[in-house]
């Protein structure tokens, strides 16, 4: 009887870890949001780039996006807001726009088109995938060999 | 004939028969996947050369019941400065490796006895001890090449002129000395003969001592301290004198290697230079406490020949060079695998 | 009167002989620190920022200690385990705090099977645990080698390419951790005069302080401290020893691998094939520079090893440099001076149990003795 109690227990705390890693998968992933300020052409329209967009993310400026300019961020988790305060012709009125997204899971970088949001465009016309090509690394990798005189960092 | 086979394997010992057989298959292989096999021979031969004196030191202090010699940087350190001094003093040719033998020996003596003193304080925790021994001997003396008032300038720095360089080229010193005296050429397959001489001249030393008065006193000691003791044999004079001859095999044995290598090779490298002489000896099939000439020439063979085929052969095979890997596990699973036979004598 | 100042002469002897190895770190430190020219609030603020990397990882070599199997250099293998774990959790880019966590119930797994190979080898070995647990941290370092070298990316399926060898498998030699980089260390810190202090990793090492003081309470641990008084005795009383050793090693290692993973955390850079092993030595070297010897060892030891250890280690290159014109040696004499460090504790551990072998055989002589002179 106590036995089976044991294992029960067992049992239960492997369940609870195992969700709590699931959780940590969930709630951890990291993305990189790149947001352009460029002229999108979709389906033979053309939607233009605005004249200025201030980017706001977490209440501090991320950046000042003139046209064509893209700026970058980093996110953890699966949504991500930003506040936008967009100015879409010269001597326009500036106009505050907050934005929030839910990140595929799958993609490392998202790339957003805010003309394109602003449009009102099916998801896909805005945000795509946004893939890193790997820069081969400088440095000759040999075999890492035996130890060294240990210098590094302690 | 199944009883055979299995004493057979359990005396031989089933990891050794591994490695056996993984170096004969590599033996086989290499023909077929185009490795020049009279020159892998050549290799082998002459890496055995290079490290058999370093294996044959581990012999006096497993007979003598202090372990396997983890300490052997001491002996290293003393050959280092053997030869390093010999350069120093404006020897060259085949005299520079006779006077970094002479030069090294009272080093290796002088410190030897310290060795032996410390291990006669600490009998049951040899083998931890002398490899800390040896890590801290060969830190204390990276200061100290840095510090030496060493001034030949193909051993020194350029640009600060102090302070001896990392390696140090044998050309025009005693760079295959010993290999090239009396070499032999068989086809394309070259044995290096002095070194072998040396070698087996020391072997045969060692397998004479060990049957003398003395020897057996030591191999006594080791198999069964008290009844040494009750014997009258003085237990620790003769682990000193184990630890001294060890100590001073293991200069000899680094100025061979250097000779084959063509470098003095200084600061960290002495580093980890025990644990493949260790590794050898008991691939070879010796434990703790007993180690045979034969151990010592089978474990050196087998070693150096995984060392030299495992790269040549793995990389024409599978174009990836596994061999560092491989030689790690092997050889430290080989150390495991000792130090957990029960040994014969409790302490 | 002579009676007295011979006993306190004593007493003040055996408290020198005890205490060697933390004194001459004192020493040390006294000597170097005002040659280094250092600041004390630079010290002060690297010294706190190491307490928070290393803790962790010298807490999980007290339980071995307990349990009478010597110094455990197997914790390389836990820390081996975390930064597998820290490779798959990079890999799939789960960042920041969620990551640490992740990659913390990832490591388990692995660790517990290091641990148990580990442990079961040891078992072989009775007498000999410390250059077995030595010798087993290179050969598992020789397996991690195989896994991170050569199965990883081709038969384990690694994503990003940016961690992966040029050749297109095999792990790279360093691999970033930029996006976890001191995300515990900073979620509470306090800055204090210029001194920053990370209160949530302070929190934790607090926590497993209670935990491994609690633990010794356990009849786990009760039986783990009576496995490491004597085997025989604790064999006679009903304990299964062996099993009692295979757990010792198997929470040592699990520690570890937590330890790893907060100490890589706090350097944001994982040097692939090299971190383990440097870890696993200043480890070692920190705790008997604590005061702590090869059978006994306590959370003191720890915090006092790790600040004399660490001051030394920060301020002997600088000190070297300026008596000698040359860094490189104060680099060099702060290896000599920890494996220096290890080799003096081990010796005098070793003096130290002849000695009471030979205060026992005294004893029982005296003992035999008096009962021949009864008779």
């Amino acid at each position: 009887m106590n036995n089976k109690r044991k294992w029960i227990f067992r049992g239960c705390t492997l369940l609870v870890i195992l969700l709590i890693a699931a959780l940590m998968f969930i709630i951890g992933r990291g993305h990189t949001v790149y947001i352009d300020n460029k002229t999108l052409e979709y389906n033979g329209e053309s939607y233009s780039a605005l004249q200025k967009v201030e980017v706001w993310v977490n209440g501090e400026r991320l950046s000042k996006l003139s046209k064509r300019d893209r700026t970058m961020t980093t996110t953890i988790g699966n949504s991500f807001e930003m506040k936008l305060i967009n100015t879409v012709n010269k001597g326009d009125e500036p106009t505050e726009v907050t934005v929030k997204l839910s990140l595929p899971y799958g993609w490392d970088g998202i790339l957003v088109n805010i003309p394109g949001y602003l449009a009102n465009l099916p998801q896909e016309a805005w945000m795509t995938e946004f893939i890193i090509e790997p820069t081969p690394p400088e440095e000759g990798e040999e075999e890492p060999g035996e130890d060294e005189i240990p210098t590094a960092e302690f | 004939m199944k009883a055979k086979l299995a004493s057979f394997v359990a005396s031989f010992g089933l990891p050794r028969l591994i490695i056996a057989s993984f170096l004969l298959a590599l033996f086989i292989l290499a023909p077929i996947v185009g490795v020049d096999l009279p020159m892998q021979i050549t290799n082998v031969i002459n890496r055995f050369s290079w490290n058999a004196i370093l294996v044959l030191a581990m012999v006096p202090m497993v007979h003598s019941g202090c372990g396997l010699n983890f300490g052997l940087p001491l002996g290293i350190i003393s050959g280092l400065l053997g030869a390093t001094m010999s350069l120093e003093f404006g020897f060259t040719g085949p005299m520079s490796f006779i006077m970094a033998v002479v030069i090294s020996t009272p080093f290796a003596l002088v410190l030897g006895m310290g060795y032996g003193v410390l291990l006669n304080r600490i009998k049951g925790g040899e083998m931890m001890i002398a490899t800390y021994v040896g890590f801290s001997s060969v830190s204390f003396m990276c200061m100290m090449w840095l510090l030496l008032p060493y001034h030949k300038p193909d051993m020194v720095w350029g640009l600060a002129g102090k302070g001896l360089r990392t390696t140090i080229s044998l050309e025009g010193y005693y760079d295959k000395v010993l290999s090239n005296f009396l070499q032999i050429n068989i086809g394309k397959i070259s044995i290096p003969t002095g070194a072998l001489l040396l070698f087996a001249l020391l072997a045969v030393a060692m397998w004479a001592f060990l049957h003398t008065k003395t020897g057996t006193a030591m191999t006594a000691v080791g198999s069964n301290p008290a009844f040494a003791k009750a014997a009258g044999i003085k237990v620790d004079k003769i682990r000193m004198l184990s630890v001294v001859m060890s100590t001073w095999l293991a200069a000899i044995g680094i100025l061979v290697y250097e000779q084959g290598f063509g470098f003095i090779q200084l600061y960290m490298a002495p580093f980890y230079m025990a644990l493949p002489a260790v590794s050898a000896i008991l691939i070879g099939g010796a434990t703790v406490n007993k180690a045979t000439i034969v151990n010592v020439i089978l474990g050196t063979l087998l070693f150096q020949g995984i060392v030299t085929m495992t790269p040549t052969v793995m990389n024409s095979v599978i174009h990836t060079d596994m061999s560092e890997v491989i030689r790690v596990i092997a050889s430290n699973g080989m150390i495991l695998y000792a130090l957990t036979r029960r040994s014969e004598v409790s302490r | 009167m002579n009676g007295k100042q011979q006993n306190a002469g004593k007493t003040a002897f055996t408290f020198l002989r005890n205490n060697t190895v933390p004194l001459m770190f004192i020493l040390i430190c006294a000597v170097c620190i005002p040659i280094s020219g250092f600041s004390p609030s630079y010290l002060l603020n690297e010294i706190i920022t190491r307490l928070g990397r290393n803790a962790f990882l010298i807490l999980s070599l007290l339980i071995p200690i307990m349990a009478g199997m010597g110094l455990n250099f197997g914790m390389t293998l836990g820390a081996m385990a975390g930064e597998i774990a820290l490779i798959f959790v990079s890999d799939w880019q789960i960042w920041g705090i969620p990551g640490v966590i992740l990659a913390m119930i990832v490591s388990v797994p692995f660790s517990v099977l290091l641990g148990w190979v580990c442990g079961k080898i040891l078992n072989m070995a009775k007498g000999r645990e410390m250059i077995t647990s030595y010798i087993i941290s290179f050969f598992i370092n020789g397996i991690y080698q195989l896994i991170v070298l050569y199965l990883m990316g081709s038969v384990i399926p690694i994503a990003h390419g940016s961690i992966k060898l040029p050749r297109g498998y095999g792990i790279r030699n360093t691999v970033s951790l930029l996006n976890m980089r001191q995300c515990i260390d900073n979620l509470l810190a306090i800055r204090v005069a210029g001194v920053k202090i990370p209160v949530l990793t302070l929190l934790i090492i607090a926590l497993m302080c209670i935990l491994i003081v609690w633990f010794r309470r356990t009849k786990l641990g009760q039986d783990m401290r009576a496995v490491g008084q004597d085997m025989q005795v604790a064999r006679d009383a009903g304990i299964q020893v062996e099993r009692t050793r295979l757990i010792s090693i198997i929470i040592s290692t699990v520690l570890a691998g937590f330890g790893m993973i907060l100490y890589l955390q706090n350097i944001g850079n994982l040097s692939t094939y090299s971190a383990h092993s440097q870890v696993g030595m200043f480890c070692i070297a920190a705790l008997l520079v604590g005061g702590a010897s090869v059978d006994r060892a306590s959370i003191g030891n720890v915090f006092l090893g790790v600040i004399l250890f660490h001051t030394m280690f920060i301020v002997a290159p600088q000190a070297g440099a300026v008596i000698t014109g040359d860094s490189m040696i104060g680099e060099y004499f702060r290896v000599f001076v920890s494996y220096g460090v290890i080799t003096l504790a081990l010796i005098m551990y070793e003096m130290k149990k002849r000695r009471q072998k030979a205060s026992i055989g005294e004893q029982l002589a005296l003992a035999q003795k008096e009962e021949e002179r009864h008779e």
